[in-house]
């Protein structure tokens, strides 16, 4: 971080002035840093927990409530990662550079030998959500086939709700993505969806169900210029995983008694309005053998 | 051009001044504020193109990694944030091209798609490479190419409203045109009031003058203007006024002399043909001395004595109707003209002149009596001076009811070029003519322009001069009035 604010001059009052993307390429820069030296998280060091962008990390007042909480409620220093793509995040938790991550449910799928649940969220008091696929508010049909020919937004190629419920979908109607849509291109990032749909820069889009409903509260004015056509199927949250051989250590010990004790203390329950959930509870694999057979129709489907 | 010069020529200089001073203004306003609007159009252009710069040079070297691999988000993303960072370019579209010319991410998707290739309706109005500014459509074209190891990767066009400098120009002329046309109004009417307090003693002076054309001359008493010229017009004028008062003065006098010079010519003759009959009463009292006690002689004696005291009564009469003073208004009457035959009767005889009266008018005419007693006198008394021992002097009078016509004939050698010039000009000779010898003939012109009487020289049957008076009748009660 600080070669970083070097190379822009270390001049105190232009670092309070920093905005939001400058933050977050700070802590891109410190996640390069993490990279040339590897870090691996230990017993004794701070929690490491990675996110991926099912949350919206952009909001930095929730990265601070989250990095406060979990301080408190394991008595550790915690140290929040964010990366652009679900891959390098499921490659931290994967490879146990980070304690535990937040993952979507499709490189959980994907990982299941080598990662193990530590908790899922609640939200509609359910541990499950949906994939939508979200069209241009003025769009009249319902029909998802209607989206032949769009130029089509994905949320990122490891990601359930943004990428292979859609993928899947088509896989059972025998079309590939590629095929069945004039382009594609992925934002990385759920809320993008949104903005790319309502611009115009995509017909349609594949988004996260939870963060669509959580933007319709908090920004109507981006949602309202987008319809939801389809709803998938409930399937798993995208869980908080550790690897398997940090499962038993004492940071993840911690940590998923501070997620599973949230809505018990006000910090928490606060943290939990911030980010739309009711509430974690304990996860079983069984959860994502829905996305497991998605996995399965689009990997047969080549 | 000569047209408007003839037309300026006819406005008074208080309204020429004003007008040339706003003129003025207007052909400095208009100068200064095209200098105004041509820098502020260079400085307008100056600050697009390094805004342009910084934007094109900002956007290009953020978007070259993410043109390269074709990431349509990020490029979408990247314009998006720009264009709140980049606020005092009014983006209107900016679209970001592969190297194939078709859009990888515009900021109106909805416009131009991704994928769409750029029309060349499109691309031409961006210029080669940097700024194009287009003020009549209120847009500036902005075109930058991406390069990668030499070699082309995509091109950023941007389309940026500058409606708001034309707004900016606009507002300033506006506020340019009102500022000058306030000071330019300001100017005038100050002009106007500084010219009119310049002319206002020329303007009195003109008053004066116009005054004095139709009547008397009167000198500026009210306090001089603070201004040298003014001072020495005023001064001047007022010099003229004591000068032309001096000489009507002097004319008056010479005027009074030659009446008291004609009183004594007229005494000379009373005085004559009352010496001629006390002669004769004399020696007929020398007569009833002697033979008084004889009838017949004392009775012719007495008739005699009774003739001579009638001829003396009846020659101070015409003298005493003659000058009296209240008489300058009656009308005339036969027995005027009949008065002055018998008070000029003497001078012809004492030059051995016949005097040839013909007198017709009858009863009274609506003339001044005194005035034309006075002209016939003078006429009849130049008549006979011209005349030679031996000639005739015709004197005629006639009335037509519209006119009173009074011709008088000499046998002189004629009336010289100057004198009939100075009797029957138009306009009435200021002072006598000459050196003043001739003062009948300036009170006969004086007399008949106050009567309104026409004078005619002519060439008599007699063989001299011929003068003709015609006294209108009904204008000298006109001309009584308006006096």
């Amino acid at each position: 971080m600080r070669t970083t604010f070097s190379r822009h001059g270390p001049r105190e009052s232009e670092c309070t002035r920093l905005c939001r993307r400058q933050v977050l390429s700070g802590l891109g820069a410190l996640a390069a840093v993490g990279m040339a030296r590897p870090a691996v998280a230990t017993e004794n060091g701070p929690l490491r927990l990675a996110l991926t962008p099912v949350l919206m990390i952009s909001d930095l007042d929730l990265l601070e409530s989250l990095r406060g909480y979990f301080a408190a409620a394991t008595g550790m220093q915690v140290e929040l990662l964010t990366r652009r793509t679900y891959q390098e995040i499921t490659s931290l938790v994967v490879s146990g550079q980070v304690h535990a991550a937040w993952i979507c449910g499709y490189p959980y799928v994907k990982y299941r030998e080598r990662l193990s649940l530590i908790a899922v969220p609640l939200w509609q008091n359910e541990p499950l959500y949906q994939s939508y696929l979200v069209v241009d508010a003025e769009r009249q049909s319902n029909d998802w086939r209607m989206l032949r020919g769009d130029i089509h937004a994905f949320s990122d190629p490891d990601s359930n709700s943004g990428y292979l419920v859609t993928a899947a979908l088509l896989a059972e109607e025998g079309l590939r993505p590629e095929a069945f849509f004039a382009k594609t291109f992925f934002t990385y990032g759920h809320r993008n969806i949104v903005r790319a749909v309502a611009s115009g820069l995509a017909q349609s889009g594949s988004v996260d169900g939870y963060v669509w409903e959580v933007m319709a509260r908090v920004e109507p004015e981006l949602t309202d210029r987008t319809r939801v056509i389809r709803k998938s199927e409930p399937l798993g949250f995208p869980p908080i995983a550790c690897s398997r051989e940090l499962a038993d250590t004492e940071p993840v010990r911690r940590l998923r008694t501070a997620l599973l004790s949230m809505a018990e203390n006000a910090e928490g329950r606060d943290l939990l309005e911030l980010l739309g959930l009711d509430g974690f509870s304990v996860a079983h694999p069984d959860l994502y053998a829905g996305i497991a057979r998605k996995v399965e129709l689009v990997e047969r489907f080549g | 051009m000569n047209g408007l010069s003839a037309l300026l020529g006819r406005w008074p200089v208080s309204l020429r001044v004003p007008l040339l001073v706003a003129l003025l203004m207007v052909v400095v306003s208009v100068a200064i504020s095209e200098r105004v609007l041509t820098r502020l159009a260079e400085t307008q252009s100056r600050h697009l193109a390094q805004l342009a710069d910084a934007y094109l040079d900002g956007l290009s070297s953020s978007l070259l990694p993410i043109v390269l691999h074709r990431d349509v988000w990020e490029t979408f993303d990247k314009l998006d944030r720009a264009a709140d960072l980049y606020g005092g370019l009014q983006l209107v579209r900016v679209v970001v091209a592969d190297a194939d010319g078709a859009a990888l991410a515009s900021s109106d998707p909805r416009e131009i798609a991704t994928g769409a290739q750029l029309s060349n309706s499109f691309l031409e109005r961006f210029p080669e490479a940097g700024l194009r500014t287009d003020f009549a459509t209120g847009r500036a074209y902005l075109h930058r190419t991406m390069l990668h190891q030499q070699r082309q990767i995509g091109a950023i066009y941007a389309i940026v409203d500058t409606s708001h400098l034309m707004r900016e120009r606009r507002e300033v002329l506006t506020q340019l045109v009102i500022t000058n046309t306030g000071i330019t109004l300001l100017l005038a009417l100050f002009g106007y009031v500084a010219v009119k307090r310049m002319v206002r003693p020329l303007r009195v002076l003109a008053e004066r003058l116009q005054e004095g054309g139709r009547g008397a001359v009167v000198p500026i008493k009210e306090p001089f203007p603070r201004g040298q010229e003014a001072q020495r017009l005023f001064g001047a004028y007022n010099s003229l006024v004591d000068a032309v008062g001096e000489r009507e003065a002097l004319a008056h006098r010479l005027a009074e002399e030659e009446r008291h010079a004609s009183l004594g010519r007229l005494a000379s003759g009373m005085a004559h043909e009352i010496n001629n009959p006390l002669g004769g009463m004399f020696n007929a009292l020398d007569t009833l001395k002697r033979h008084g006690d004889k009838p017949d002689v004392r009775s012719k004696t007495i008739d005699l004595i009774e003739r001579g005291l009638l001829g003396i009564r009846q020659v101070v009469g015409a003298a005493l109707v003659n000058y009296r003073a209240d008489e300058t208004s009656r009308p005339l009457r036969r027995e005027d003209l009949e008065d002055i035959r018998f008070l000029v009767g003497p001078e012809p005889m004492r030059r051995s002149v016949v005097l040839n009266w013909t007198n017709d008018v009858a009863g009274e005419v609506d003339i001044s009596a005194a005035s034309v007693r006075q002209i016939v006198l003078n006429l009849i008394l130049n008549a006979c001076a011209a005349s030679p021992t031996g000639s005739v002097v015709a004197f005629a009078a006639r009335s037509n009811g519209a006119a009173l016509v009074v011709a008088v004939d000499d046998s002189g050698p004629g009336m010289p070029a100057d004198a009939r010039l100075y009797l029957s000009g138009e306009a009435v000779p200021e002072r006598p003519m000459g050196n003043g010898s001739r003062l009948g003939l300036w009170v006969i012109r004086r007399l008949a322009h106050e009567i309104g009487a026409l004078i005619e020289i002519g060439d008599s049957e007699l063989g001299g001069a011929r003068v003709v008076l015609t006294v209108p009748i009904a204008r000298e009660k006109e001309l009584a009035h308006v006096a």
